[in-house]
């Protein structure tokens, strides 16, 4: 397989030494792979992804790098701390935390400008990445006063610029409307085209198939309860019940996911 | 009761979206306008030029020329005059209340009798004196202070920062207040929304010991909750690449005009300077 970029060792994390928010965790992400992260809420996802953007560090276990071990010592190499940032890009699950610059276009280019990417292609990339978000018309605005959605497109477009070669997204597509998270989609599985690592967590069942080629479902025991391929992942019916992914089942047809809701119990007899 | 309970309501609202107006309003800095095309550094020496031509003048119409100076500026840099005027007034009454009132009366001030009051059986004599301090306090408060605002809403609050590097202050004081003015603007956020979520809550006929209770009760929450977010948000400025010294879109230049400006208004406050002698 591909060169190996994060390896998880028995990570374990707990918010302020109290409340525990991973219990071991063991894996590892290849070069140019779709992973995705399902659980139920507070199953510790976003945790998962801040630690493996290195703005959190494990209490117990380690996380590698490119095989060098992540801890707040290295971020304070400011060489170090460059390269990582610009190989690793993360959307927040809140946007609103993730745009603090008093115009939208000073936020998306707010990235490759601290980590001093030439002025030119700066401007070419915010070209491409505007023109896919449809953000044009946006510019001028604040970010605090736009729809939630909005926020959320912003927020990509801010990650983007970075053009990192991992790209983490924490529930990219919730809040979006059906054409702007296809649109979001398609650009990610592009992005993977051309190389990239996409690791995202998500609720959403519809868009796991397509955007993961390995699946990690994390449990309430904030760990992981099960691997596998998306097929693999989302026919094991149980499992998804277990972990509050559904109340509704899921099932296949002639080779074609269908999910219906409890409601239609009668067709699964 | 619900007359006295709106006023509450549109008092909690207003006061918040005014603070958050008036710290944030970050949309006069991104106005097209005088103020807004000069370079920051320029644009800072010379306010301080001004400030400063305010804090040694002896003369109340000296201080409330410069006042005027400040007024067209702002209004050449279309700032709205209301808004500003409403600003920077807000400081008058905390200042005379405590420096200028007292000042006026013989108490403090010795001199001669304009004229005398009798409060309570206390008699009590303003100077003329005492009137020119306060009157000349009340101009120069007013007109520093103006200038002050005039450059924090005319200016990004990120130029602002990086100016205040370029003249040497040290990093760790620009960063601190970089993180106090984030902070500040999230923690109204999260009163004013968790404001809007009582208020969903309970409804507009909120009772007023209710409120005073939910109040209580939540302002603990509410520092925890904006330290929270406040963590958060510089998370996010590490993630993409964020070192502490904020990299701008726009590097600074310095133009003609900016020399232009730097030229009269230096030459002004010679001038000023040269009069205050007398
Ligand atoms: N700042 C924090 N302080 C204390 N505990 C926290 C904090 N953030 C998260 N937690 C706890 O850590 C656990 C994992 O949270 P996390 O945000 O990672 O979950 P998640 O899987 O992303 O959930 P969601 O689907 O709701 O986004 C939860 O039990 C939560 O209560
Ligand atoms: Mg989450």
């Amino acid at each position: 397989m591909n060169k190996v970029i994060f390896e998880l060792r028995n990570v374990c994390f707990s918010y302020h030494g109290k409340f525990p928010a991973l219990r071991g965790i063991d894996i590892s992400i290849g070069q140019g792979q779709k992973i995705t992260f399902i659980g139920a809420n507070g199953s510790g996802k976003s945790t998962l992804l801040h630690l493996l953007d290195g703005l959190i560090f494990a209490d117990k276990g380690s996380i590698k790098f490119f095989g060098e071990e992540l801890n707040e010592r290295c971020f304070s190499d400011a060489n170090f701390s460059r390269i990582f940032r610009r190989a690793v890009g993360l959307v927040f699950q809140n946007s609103d935390v993730q745009l603090f610059c008093p115009t939208v276009k000073e936020d998306i280019v707010f990235g490759p400008l601290q980590l001093g990417i030439e002025r030119k292609e700066i401007e070419s990339r915010l070209e491409r990445v505007t023109s896919i978000l449809n953000l044009n018309n946006l510019f001028e605005r604040s970010p605090h006063q736009l729809s939630i959605g909005e926020k959320r497109k912003v927020a990509i477009a801010s990650t983007l610029m970075i053009n990192s070669d991992v790209l983490i997204l924490d529930e990219p597509t919730a809040g979006l409307d059906p054409l702007t998270a296809r649109h979001i989609i398609d650009l990610l599985l592009q992005e993977n085209q051309s190389g990239k690592t996409i690791i995202t967590s998500t609720h959403d069942l519809h868009i796991v198939e397509e955007i993961s080629d390995t699946v990690y479902v994390l449990g309430q025991e904030k760990n992981i309860v099960a691997t596998g391929s998306p097929e693999e992942i989302l026919r094991d019916s149980r499992l998804l019940e277990d972990n509050n992914l559904v109340h509704i089942h899921t099932h296949r047809h002639k080779d074609k996911m269908h999910i219906h809701s409890h409601q239609h119990l009668e067709h699964h007899q | 009761m619900s007359k006295g309970n709106n006023f509450i309501e549109y008092s909690i609202a207003g006061a918040l979206s005014f603070l958050k107006e008036s710290i944030f309003a970050d949309e006069y800095a991104t106005k097209e306008g005088f103020l807004q095309s000069l370079d920051p550094r320029i644009k800072v020496i010379t306010f301080l030029l001004f400030i400063s031509a305010i804090l040694f003048t002896k003369s109340i119409t000296i201080s409330l020329c410069l006042y005027a100076i400040c007024l067209a500026l702002a209004y050449f840099s279309n700032v709205n005059m209301w808004f500003f005027l409403k600003r920077t007034w807000i400081f008058i009454p905390i200042f005379s209340l405590f420096i200028a009132i007292p000042a006026i009366f013989n108490i403090f001030t010795p001199g001669e009798v304009l004229f005398t009051l009798k409060l309570l059986g206390l008699k009590l004599i303003i100077t003329q004196q005492g009137l020119f301090t306060a009157v000349l306090f009340v101009t120069r408060v007013i007109a520093s202070v103006s200038f002050a605002v005039l450059l924090s809403i005319t200016t990004k609050h990120f130029a602002l920062l990086k100016v205040l590097r370029i003249f040497g202050i040290p990093q760790v004081f620009v960063m601190t207040l970089g993180m106090c003015y984030r902070y500040i603007y999230l923690f109204l956020e999260v009163v004013e929304n968790t404001y809007l979520a009582i208020k969903s809550r309970v409804g507009t006929r909120l009772h007023y010991k209710k409120g005073q209770q939910i109040i209580a009760w939540n302002i603990s929450s509410l520092w925890h909750r904006s330290y929270y977010l406040n963590e958060a948000v510089y998370n996010a400025m590490l993630s993409r690449g964020y070192t502490g010294e904020p990299a701008l879109l726009n590097d600074f230049r310095v133009k003609s005009k900016d020399w232009v400006w730097l030229f009269f208004t230096t030459v002004f406050f010679v001038i000023l300077l040269y009069l205050n002698r007398k």
